[in-house]
């Protein structure tokens, strides 16, 4: 009798970390389509796309584990691999951009790189 | 009891699928950031995050279908948009992908 | 702390034999019990114990997944704001880290904190230049998290 509310709960689990991570995973191409420069958009890719994938990979995990048996290392070891990357590739990208000339929102208050860029084009010049 | 078994076993099916479905929805609109994005780095990471979200998808069809065959599917897709995405970065912020004389 | 592992996994091997059961529960049973030793002669072996730096790792991956969900929440509250009115901007974080696997996980750390993500290395090492989107809000609390995030980093690999 307990081992039917102990699968209840787990569905339950189950249905609301797939749904928390649909959620987190639509807001990020929510926030790719509103927000105004590249830096914003990164901030919504690398954080949201993390959490999202985390928590359908869970979900996942924990279906093919209660209701099958199936001990799936893979998910969890994607799930971390996309947690580890993420960050980096931001890094990568926001850099590539401003080396690129992509400019800042009209709104933006302060930019302490330009002097730091302009510095080194000098350097290299002379 | 067991009338509720079933009722939270057909939950998972039918959140399943709306997940896929809002999921294919948000590749579509990131498909136009892709396409109309203003700058070539928006292009990048809009593919970066259309690469997640086709790991997201594959996990979602690993529930639906039942098998172990797509977790390697979520892996490889990880690794090569990890590498890929450095790529494109690197190449638009040198030019070259392999730099020869590494200073 | 080398010499440390290997005298574990020796307990553990010799652990395996001694039960006659070649599986891995076997083996972690051992380790497990390597472990407890180690911790009880802990006196007479070189270095200090080697467990005290896996939880300084352990709490290290703690805060990265706590600050790494604090983050997901705010910039969800920030997707679907009505209107756009933060003032994104560039600033530079000077740091006191040295070597490039320090920097590395600096980086990557700020960069899963609440409305912050770090756009390039100065040549020196010195400095993280970091774009925030809300930057009234960020400086202030800016130091604070620095401080944590270098102490936390410091003890795991100095």
């Amino acid at each position: 009798m307990s081992g039917t509310w102990i699968n209840l709960l787990i569905d339950i689990i189950i249905s609301l970390s797939l749904l928390t991570g649909t959620f987190f995973i639509f807001s990020a191409s929510i926030g790719m389509l509103r927000f105004p420069d590249i830096y914003i958009r990164l901030h919504a890719v690398t954080k949201g796309s993390t959490l999202g994938i985390a928590g359908i990979m869970i979900g996942a995990f924990l279906f093919l584990y209660v209701e099958h048996g199936i001990v799936s290392g893979k998910l969890i070891l994607g799930m971390i691999f996309v947690m580890v990357t993420s960050p980096i590739s931001g890094h990568m990208i926001s850099r590539a951009g401003y080396h690129n000339g992509v400019k800042l929102w009209d709104k933006s208050v302060r930019d302490d790189y330009a002097e730091a860029v302009k510095e080194k084009r000098k350097s290299i010049d002379n | 009891m067991e009338k509720a078994l079933e009722f939270t076993q057909s939950m998972i099916t039918v959140v399943t699928l709306i997940c896929i479905v809002v999921i294919a929805v948000s590749v579509i609109m990131l498909m136009y950031r892709a396409i109309a994005g203003p700058t070539n780095p928006d292009r990048a990471v809009a593919l970066d995050n259309i690469g997640v979200n086709l790991m997201a998808l594959a996990g979602l069809m690993a529930i639906v279908l039942v098998t172990t065959q797509l977790n390697d599917v979520v892996l490889l897709i990880g690794i090569l948009l990890f590498i890929g995405t450095i790529a494109i970065a690197k190449f638009l912020e040198k030019g070259v992908i392999i730099e020869r004389d590494l200073d | 702390m080398n010499l440390q592992i290997v005298i574990n996994i020796i307990i553990a091997l010799m652990w395996m034999f001694l039960s006659e059961s070649y599986t891995f529960s076997t083996f972690l049973v051992g380790y497990l019990l390597g472990i407890l030793l180690l911790f009880v002669l802990q006196r007479f072996i070189p270095d200090s114990f080697y467990m005290d730096r896996v939880i300084k790792v352990i709490k290290l991956i703690i805060l990265f997944i706590k600050e790494l969900t604090l983050s997901n929440i705010e910039i969800v509250k920030l997707v679907y704001k009505p209107k756009l009115d933060f003032e994104p901007g560039i600033f530079a974080l000077p740091t006191e880290l040295k070597s490039n696997w320090e920097i590395t996980i600096l980086a990557n750390l700020i960069s899963l904190t609440p409305g912050t993500l770090s756009i390039a290395v100065s040549e020196d090492n010195s400095k993280i230049y970091i774009h925030a989107i809300d930057i009234p809000d960020v400086v202030e609390s800016i130091n604070d998290i620095k401080e944590t995030f270098e102490k936390a980093i410091m003890e795991v690999t100095r």
